[in-house]
């Protein structure tokens, strides 16, 4: 089970939640957490990045190299996080872009996704999945973390079961936002299981 | 909505998943809390989040101050009329506040009184990384220092028992990586707080006149030193590991999480003195622990505080023994304590064949995302206007003064509107000091709560002394950097209760400002105007750009159900690229050489669609279906 686990994406996106939603889904399971928050300077829109470690840690920061997992929400953000990655680190990402405003000051547009992905695939294991859409299809494009759990569900990357993660959810996102959230998973989980989309290394000499 | 209730509604024995600022808010409810004050500052902003959202119910008086030095005042009348006082804030808030701190060192308080500060190693929102134990000893005033969220409950229950019995307040240091770490805490029984207190009279004095002052310190001291023998001493200090090791590590805060870290990863069992309670120094403790080992190494954020006072102790007590930290160049002086930089120190120390462990390289061409003002934030379209005026007005060489909050984003491309920052409410004082020193124009920005919190006294100063300036203040109704916490402007309808609110306006009128006038930042042609007219007055000028912040007004439109999201007709759009060039909304970017807008970002405000930014017209509302 990965117990160095790092979440980046772009304020609004949800990381925080994500991280709760695994530590506690962990803490169900009888194991000891400990989560960093670091918010930034913006309310919205910045680089966020939380570093969840399962075992028996005392600091919450992930040593670089040591990340078992990055999950990236957002290409460009999971990219800036590949710097703490090591040689054995999991990449699991979603292919939702978001441009940052550099970008349009320099009159640029985003770089191509499935570039970028097959470059991290030279020095990683990577798993995308456009989250984005099966959000929308679940009924809620903000269900994109929820998705990207389920992904992990699915290619048995989060060994804690589901039931716990189920449970925290409910417990998180009551009411009528359960339903969205639940489906959510399931279709994640789907994705995760037909397992298309995944990247592995390619030797150095064949690229 | 409610968000933190769970944290009154968890029983005792009962284990919650809880952020640092969390675990300290519980903790003080569990203490019997009767008053709470803070200004809102990162990393501490969480613990006034749940007190006040509590308050109500729990018939804590909670209090955001206008200020650090006002909320630490507040407290203090708490305290001496016998009731309990919590104070918190960032670690430059104690900056604010350390006037009144110096006295209430002197006099003394009745009731209990705890005051905290959030220190930021690393500066991961703030503008230095002062190290606040220094405040303990200016003051000579205990000091209590936690290691995760758990101690940050227990510790901090402890802490208001040293203060009611030691008649002092208390400071309790925590750092970013103690108040926005989440551990599992478990959770103890509230003890309900006294509401009522009263000052006795005649009773003794808390006057600080200089007579008084000659005596009180000679009494500080001498509690500071039965303190250092205080029991509390061996349950907020221990230690633990091998004995036997020739090297011993001191250690307190998030230091000592990082050094168990290290410590398990290199397999390391070496003796640790973890300390809580750092001030007054445990020398004894301290001695006994030198006197085991003939190596020592201090470990501790930020500044070698402990580290001067272990080679004192060792010192006065003859130890031949090698202490290392910061002093001997072995561990950084700068930044927090990594796991990193504390492996590389070890590896050092102990010798050991250490090479990191190879990553990977950043690509040279990823582009950055610095922190930028949300889809929608009124604080846009007036860096726009403003920027806009002064090119108009061919004014080369304008001076920017800006201060904290998050118009302090307006440092950012495409604005770069911030010459100069300090700290809250300096962008006026700065600005006036330009205008003297230099014979450019200077415009300054200040947001509401900072001009309420340390803005109107520079305001009085520009006016008194006759300056030359532009002041614009940015009116969003709320404390927004810090979360919308409310302040004395803040209109009632966003507040949990009722209370009294402020003008702006008729502040700036009595300080007799010879140009006012107040302006809707997202109509860009009206501040546009009330901008280059300020700019040509004489003395200072001040518009004020009044807008609630954007996060607020989504989520009315939210609740009331309003989805307006804007376009772009790529038939008008020209690519002229002026909107992502200059007005640089989270929502825009550039997609197969044309603008597009994301949905999901859009926050549906409509400032890009005006003529000023899309001169083309190419923006415009995506009909709603029928």
């Amino acid at each position: 089970m990965p117990s160095n686990i790092i979440i980046s994406g772009v304020g609004g996106q949800g990381v925080v939640t994500t991280g709760l939603l695994i530590s506690r889904a962990a803490i169900a399971g009888g194991n000891h957490v400990v989560m960093s928050e670091i918010h930034g300077l913006a309310q919205r829109g910045g680089s966020v990045s939380v570093d969840v470690r399962i075992g028996d840690y005392y600091a919450p920061m992930i040593p670089d190299g040591d990340a078992d997992l990055v999950i990236g929400l957002e290409p460009l953000e999971a990219e800036r996080v590949l710097t703490r990655a090591g040689p054995g680190t999991k990449v699991l990402m979603s292919r939702e872009k978001m441009a940052p405003i550099s970008l349009g000051i320099q009159g640029k547009e985003y770089p191509d996704v499935d570039q970028m992905i097959s470059e991290i695939s030279r020095d990683f294991v990577v798993y995308a999945i456009d989250a984005i859409t099966l959000a929308r299809k679940a009924g809620n494009a903000r269900t994109v973390n929820v998705v990207v759990i389920g992904f992990m569900l699915g290619l048995g990357l989060l060994e804690i079961p589901e039931k716990h993660i189920v449970d925290e959810m409910n417990i998180m996102f009551p009411g009528k936002l359960s339903a969205v959230n639940l489906k959510a998973l399931e279709l994640g989980k789907e994705a995760g299981k037909s397992n298309t989309l995944r990247w592995a290394p390619v030797p150095a000499d064949s690229s | 909505m409610s968000t933190y209730r769970r944290l009154l509604e968890g029983a005792e024995g009962q284990f919650l998943f809880l952020l640092g600022n969390e675990a300290i808010a519980r903790g003080a409810i569990e203490a019997g809390l009767s008053t709470a004050t803070t200004y809102p500052g990162t990393p501490s902003s969480e613990v006034g989040d749940v007190l006040y959202e509590l308050a109500g119910e729990t018939g804590i008086h909670f209090e955001f101050s206008v200020n650090e030095k006002v909320a630490l005042e507040s407290a203090f009348a708490s305290s001496i009329a016998g009731l309990s006082s919590f104070v918190f804030m960032k670690h430059v808030g104690l900056n604010v506040a350390s006037d009144s701190l110096m006295s209430i060192a002197y006099t003394g308080v009745k009731g209990p009184m705890v005051i905290m500060t959030a220190d930021d190693p690393s500066m991961f929102s703030s503008q230095n990384e002062q190290d606040n134990r220094h405040y303990a000893d200016i003051a000579h005033l205990p000091l209590i220092e936690p290691s995760n969220p758990q101690e940050a409950k227990d510790f901090l229950i402890a802490a208001f028992e040293i203060s009611r019995k030691e008649g002092l307040p208390v400071l309790f240091r925590t750092t970013t990586r103690i108040s926005h770490t989440r551990g599992n805490v478990k959770l103890g029984p509230i003890i309900p707080g006294e509401r009522k207190g009263t000052v006795e009279k005649p009773g003794r004095s808390f006057v600080t006149l200089p007579s008084n002052g000659y005596h009180f310190k000679e009494v500080l001291i001498r509690k500071m030193d039965e303190i250092r023998d205080n029991s509390y001493m061996m349950i907020l200090n221990r230690m633990e590991g091998d004995r036997k090791s020739p090297h011993g590590i001191i250690t307190s805060g998030e230091a000592y999480n990082v050094v168990r870290d290290v410590l398990n990863k290199l397999n390391l069992n070496i003796e640790i003195l973890k300390l809580g309670f750092t001030n007054p120094f445990p020398e004894n403790m301290v001695s006994d622990f030198i006197s085991r080992h003939s190596n020592i190494i201090v470990v501790e954020e930020v500044d070698p505080i402990m580290e001067i006072k272990t080679r004192s102790v060792a010192q006065v007590n003859g130890f031949d023994v090698e202490i290392i930290g910061k002093m001997s160049g072995i561990i950084p002086y700068s930044h927090e304590c990594s796991p990193d930089s504390l492996m590389e120190a070890f590896s050092k120390i102990f010798g050991l064949d250490y090479t990191k462990k190879e990553v990977r390289m950043a690509r040279p061409d990823l582009p950055p995302r610095p922190p930028v003002l949300c889809p929608g934030c009124p604080h846009r379209g007036t860096y726009y206007s403003v920027k806009r005026a002064v090119k108009m007005l061919k004014i080369n060489d304008v001076i920017y003064s800006s201060d904290i909050g998050c118009y302090s984003l307006g440092n950012y491309e495409p604005f770069s509107e911030a010459d100069v920052l300090l700290s809250m409410g300096s962008s006026i004082g700065v600005a006036s000091g330009f205008t003297k020193a230099t014979g450019q124009r200077v415009i300054a920005f200040i947001g509401d709560s900072t001009f309420f919190h340390a803005g109107i006294p520079a305001l009085i100063n520009a006016v008194h002394n006759n300056s030359r300036m532009l002041l614009v203040i940015m009116d969003n109704d709320v404390t927004a950097m810090t979360g919308r916490q409310p302040n004395p402007g803040t209109p009632d309808q966003l507040k949990l209760a009722p209370s009294g609110r402020v003008s702006i306006e008729k502040i700036v009128e009595a300080i007799g400002v010879p140009y006012l006038k107040i302006v809707d930042p997202y109509d860009l042609k009206e501040t546009l105007g009330a901008v280059m007219e300020g700019l040509k007055g004489d003395g200072v000028s001040v518009v004020i750009a009044r807008r609630e912040c954007a996060i607020i007004r989504d989520s009315r439109k939210h609740r009331e159900g309003e989805s307006v999201k804007y376009r772009v007709s790529i038939e008008k759009c020209s690519a002229c690229l002026n909107c992502v060039e200059h007005f640089a909304c989270p929502a825009l970017s550039i997609s197969g050489g044309k603008i597009s807008i994301d949905p999901v970002l859009c926050d549906g405000c409509g400032v890009c669609s005006e003529p000023y930014v899309c001169p083309f017209q190419a923006i415009e509302v995506i009909p709603v279906a029928i």
